[in-house]
């Protein structure tokens, strides 16, 4: 362990120093990875085990005479929407939707467009650009266009959002893993393996898959916040989670049309947003570190 | 085009049969400009035969641009060449099949220069020794685990202690024998070092070319070495080729390749070491090579070492000098090759150094000295030419053994 | 045929080394320099001394960890924050140790400079190279451009570029790694600095060009007086083209002595192994090389004697507690040593078993 540390590379690489000075660098790498954890998990927890445990309102269905009111109010703990739904419990349950969809586009996004790109990088010459060419031309399309198109064969709905997103995270993705991927196949032991006679399947899944996996997962963390947001847009156009199930997208693009008359109902969601996007930042950031540094 | 004109070298050996006999070999990359269009040809490996023999180590030397690397990599299969034959053990590597290569593979394996960029890094060492005989063989896990063990032992890395290490937990030379592990592990005809021990500290490069030669007795195994400098080889080789801009400017024993070399490259590649005898403390001072080194893209017409050659006469521009063998086994490619310097050996130098008690002879640059120690030398000794060589091409020129051939620009 | 013919470097350095007027343009007093990582202090130097003249060269010898790098980097200035330097180091009548980073951008470059070991990173590739000598150049002085580009050719023609007009112009990927490596030196001689560091400055070039570019650097030390540092591990390098040599183990010196006297009387086990190691002429092919075991110790942790005591087959209890100072025990020779090599004592070391991999 110690010699890597005391190369002369090593040492004259600055180190990021705690805001307090070398004694709290330690701990602040412990606290930048596991506060946001859990603040994940405990959100996590609160979305979709919250409202089955805890006692709260239906998101919908609330009546007018209810409308408004302020956070505080019995049994509404932060006060009601303009259609008079609690807007704790449809900050909780769109909270699920909203993480049911960023996790499923990054997810697929990783499994898809990682493979495609892994593949893509690996075996280089023409079939590379021919893949690269095809996801280009996915790119080029004008992302409302492709996504108003399904929309409207489709229905909106929260599986079609997905479906839709996806489209842009698969090739963002693989952009990003050809390009780690073709940096891998300088390294020499790529051309070991082949000469240990390994075949295709083991070079990609053990040899070139655990080196790129921490840069695809690095970028799924800073695609959630993407996405989520990305989702709230679509609400706008009419597409995304349809109303009146709530996503804190919708939420915000709802409430943002009243903004002056309740402020308080843009708050709430952007501030979930901020903070679960904040949240998975810092994890994504950070996680590299922590993995690799074990 | 250097091919041999007489026949086949000698084997150094009593063996008569090579186990990897490259032929005619050309390795040409073609460089694109911006939209894909072809921009010039980078003429890597022209033209470049030679044999090698069971149990020797060939040291293949070259500096950047000489081909050696991309040499190597078309003897190994990686990179096809655009022509010629690599015959190993009795099968033309060129026309096998996929499948068949990969058998092939089994028998030849390389170590890389970079030992940690050889090794995946998320790998522990035990699965990095393993993988050839994953891919090769059909030994049961219990068994690969044997043989891991054993191999560890054979580099001299103790199993218990570095089975279950990954990369970043072992030095240098530590990552560098469990690339040797991992090379020998399926007992391989021939094992090619690719710049090896290039970037490992001198105290370990010595460790590891013990390693090296250890191997070779106890394994009976066969080694392409290839290095930038001859200093480098020179320990661990029975013969060596000195590669120039793609082409073989001298091959032969490495004794004599040390001793007399007939090429003027070879002569300026020891000249421009900085050699120190660690018993007498007497240091030589390098002879620098003057001009820069023609690009591979563009090499010159004739000998492509004429440029810098302080020889160079109107022929080496015109017409290609091919491969002659001046002693069994000893061939260059030169118009106007070095002599042999007769009995002028290392030996002789030190004792009359010791005889006269002089440990440190000084020899003012300005001087143009007929001798380096003095008069005690071995009056055989041809003196020295003054810088009047060209007119004279089969006089001795003995760079370095002067203080007159640092200006070898003037000689040209 | 490569003879063992003494070119020793000046035949008049003998004499000129104990010349009063040489002047010292750098004297460095027990440098440190500690690393503070994640709660562990590794101590990179420890204890440096050693005086530097003009026109002279000095060759700081050692291998990976040794602290030669950390040791000229401190001078500079290069150091990241988590580095502590104490102890002094005078560049003429200014104190280099524990400047500010204001000052230190006026001295660097200007009165003492630095050359890398790898001239393709520390080239802008996306400026000509002229450019970047004309920087360098106004950096330091009041030249205004047109000027400035004259003296960069100027330059350019004095470390032997060829053609130097055109190469002005031209981009760092155009050149070779030994034409990179000129203008490097070219960039780093802009101000004239009374020192120039050349940090590996040629080891990641061809033994020809590398030849050429000592060559150069000791004609140019000839002309201008410059005084330099050359960071290295080949100890052939430095028998050829230095002065005076000093040969670093675990951050501190072990060895000092002018090359004459230190490779023909090499007292300390430490340089006499690394002698031992380089393959030479007269070795006989395919025998093994003598070589040490071990590796060297960790910085963060210490032993309390002779840090190279554990690998040193004259190690006794003595030197594993106490360490032995570094002494002037002969004129000249400085070493740090409690049972040095010394003429008439136990002469080869004992080839330890190479396989004692630790």
């Amino acid at each position: 362990m110690a010699v890597t540390e005391t190369t002369t590379k090593a040492l004259l690489t600055p180190v990021q120093p705690g805001l307090f000075g070398e004694r709290w660098a330690k701990w602040r790498r412990r606290l930048v990875v596991w506060v946001p954890a859990g603040f994940v998990i405990l959100l996590v927890a609160l979305c979709f085990l919250g409202p089955v445990v805890l006692p709260i309102p239906s998101p919908t269905g609330g009546s007018i005479l209810d409308s408004r009111l302020p956070p505080g109010s019995p049994g509404h703990l932060l006060g009601t929407d303009v259609d008079g739904n609690d807007v704790f419990s449809r900050l909780l349950y769109g909270g699920r939707s909203s993480l049911i969809i960023a996790v499923s586009v990054n997810v697929i996004g990783i499994l898809f467009g990682g493979l495609v790109g892994a593949v893509s990088g690996y075996l280089g010459g023409k079939p590379d650009t021919v893949i690269m060419r095809a996801l280009d031309v996915l790119i080029a399309f004008p992302s409302l266009v492709i996504t108003i198109v399904i929309a409207q064969m489709l229905g909106p709905s929260m599986w079609n959002t997905i479906l839709a997103l996806t489209a842009f995270s698969i090739p963002a993705v693989a952009r990003i893993s050809r390009a780690a991927t073709m940096r891998l196949m300088q390294m020499p032991f790529l051309q070991a393996a082949e000469l240990s006679g390994s075949p295709w399947w083991r070079v990609l899944l053990r040899h070139i898959a655990p080196n790129i996996t921490p840069q695809l997962i690095n970028f799924a963390m800073l695609g959630m916040g993407i996405v989520i947001v990305t989702e709230g847009a679509l609400s706008f156009l009419g597409l995304g989670v349809p109303p009146p199930a709530p996503s804190w997208g919708n939420m915000i693009f709802q409430a943002q049309q009243n903004m002056s008359a309740t402020p308080l109902l843009v708050l709430w969601p952007s501030l979930a947003l901020l903070l679960t996007v904040l949240a998975f930042n810092l994890l994504g950031e950070n996680v590299r570190d922590e993995l690799s540094g074990r | 085009m250097t091919t041999i004109e007489t026949t086949r070298p000698q084997p150094v050996s009593a063996e008569p049969e090579p186990i990897m006999s490259v032929q005619n070999l050309v390795q040409e990359f073609v460089t694109r400009g911006p939209g894909g269009v072809k921009a010039g040809v980078v003429h890597a490996v022209s033209d470049v035969s030679f044999d090698l023999f069971p149990g020797e180590t060939l040291g293949i030397v070259g500096e950047t641009g000489s081909g050696k690397s991309t040499l190597a990599r078309a003897i190994i299969g990686v990179d096809r060449p655009k022509s010629g034959v690599v015959r190993f053990l009795g099968r033309d590597l060129m026309g096998l099949s996929k499948r068949d290569l990969k058998r092939a593979r089994k028998d030849i394996q390389m170590v890389y220069q970079d030992p940690f960029g050889s090794l995946n890094p998320r790998w522990r060492v035990e699965d990095v020794v393993a993988e050839p005989l994953l891919g090769h063989t059909r030994m049961g896990r219990h068994e690969r685990r044997e043989r891991v063990r054993e191999l560890l032992d054979l580099v001299g890395l103790n199993p218990d202690t570095y089975a279950r290490r990954r990369p970043m937990e072992l030095s240098g030379g530590q990552a560098q024998r469990v690339a040797i592990a991992r090379a020998i592990a399926l007992n391989p005809a021939l094992v090619i070092c690719d710049e090896a021990i290039s970037s490992l500290d001198v105290l370990i490069q010595a460790q590891v070319l013990n390693l090296f030669e250890k191997l070779r007795s106890e394994l009976g195994l066969s080694y392409v070495f290839i290095a930038h400098d001859l200093a480098t080889v020179k320990q661990i080789s029975d013969r060596v080729a000195v590669m120039h801009l793609g082409q073989l400017a001298e091959i032969g024993p490495a004794e004599e390749i040390y001793r007399a070399p007939r090429h003027p490259y070879t002569k300026a590649l020891l000249d421009s070491i900085p050699g120190l005898d660690p018993e007498t403390g007497i240091a030589k001072r390098p002879v620098p090579l003057a001009g820069e080194p023609p690009s591979p893209l563009n090499p010159p017409s004739g000998c492509r070492f004429r440029t810098r050659c302080p020889r160079a006469q109107d022929l080496c521009a015109e017409v290609e000098p091919r491969l002659v063998e001046h002693e069994p086994g000893h061939f260059a490619s030169c118009h106007f090759p070095l002599e042999d310097p007769a009995t002028f050996s290392v030996e002789s130098l030190r004792d009359s150094i010791r005889s006269t008690g002089t440990a440190a002879t000084v020899v003012a640059p300005d001087e143009g000295a007929p001798g380096p120690a003095g008069a005690d030398i071995d009056a055989d000794e041809p003196s020295p030419e003054a810088p009047d060589v060209p007119d004279d091409p089969d006089a001795p020129l003995l760079l370095g053994q002067t203080g007159e051939a640092r200006r070898g620009t003037d000689l040209l | 045929m490569t003879d063992l013919a003494t070119e020793t470097r000046r035949p008049e350095t003998i004499a000129v080394s104990s010349e009063p007027e040489r002047q010292p343009v750098l004297t460095v007093r027990d440098l440190h320099v500690t690393f503070s990582r994640a709660g562990r202090r590794i101590h990179a130097v420890n204890g440096l001394s050693y005086t530097l003249r003009a026109g002279r060269t000095l060759a700081i010898i050692g291998e990976s960890g040794s602290g030669k790098s950390v040791s000229v980097r401190a001078l500079m200035g290069l150091l990241p924050p988590s580095a502590t330097v104490r102890g002094s180091a005078l560049l003429g009548d200014t104190e280099l140790v524990g400047m500010s980073d204001r000052a230190m951008r006026r001295i660097r470059g200007n009165d003492i400079s630095m050359i890398f070991q790898d001239p393709a990173r520390s080239l802008n590739p996306t400026m000509s190279i002229g450019l970047q000598i004309t920087e360098a150049i106004r950096t330091h002085s009041d030249l205004d451009k047109k000027a400035a580009a004259d003296r960069a050719v100027e330059l350019l023609k004095l470390v032997r570029l060829p053609a130097p007009e055109r190469r002005y112009h031209e981009y760092p990927h155009q050149l070779s790694g030994g034409m990179r490596q000129r203008v490097m030196i070219a960039i780093a001689l802009a101000a004239n600095p009374k020192v120039l560091i050349a940090d590996e400055a040629t080891t990641a070039l061809d033994v020809t060009t590398q030849a050429q570019i000592m060559e150069l650097l000791a004609d140019l030390q000839d002309r201008l007086g410059t005084a330099v540092i050359m960071i290295s591990h080949d100890l052939g390098l430095a028998a050829s083209y230095a002065h005076e040599v000093l040969v670093m183990y675990a951050g501190q010196a072990v060895e000092h002595a002018e090359t004459n006297t230190l490779f023909r009387n090499v007292r300390m086990p430490y340089t006499k192994a690394l002698l031992g190691a380089i393959p030479q002429l007269t070795t006989v092919p395919h025998s093994q090389l003598t070589v040490i075991g071990g590796h060297p110790p960790d910085l963060a942790a210490l032993p309390s004697g002779c840090p190279f005591a554990p690998r040193c087959n004259r190690a006794t209890e003595k030197c594993r507690l106490d360490k032995p100072p570094l002494d002037e025990h002969e004129p000249g020779h400085l070493y740090a040593c409690w049972h040095p090599y010394l003429p008439g004592s136990e002469d080869e070391p004992v080839p330890v078993d190479e396989e004692t991999v630790s």
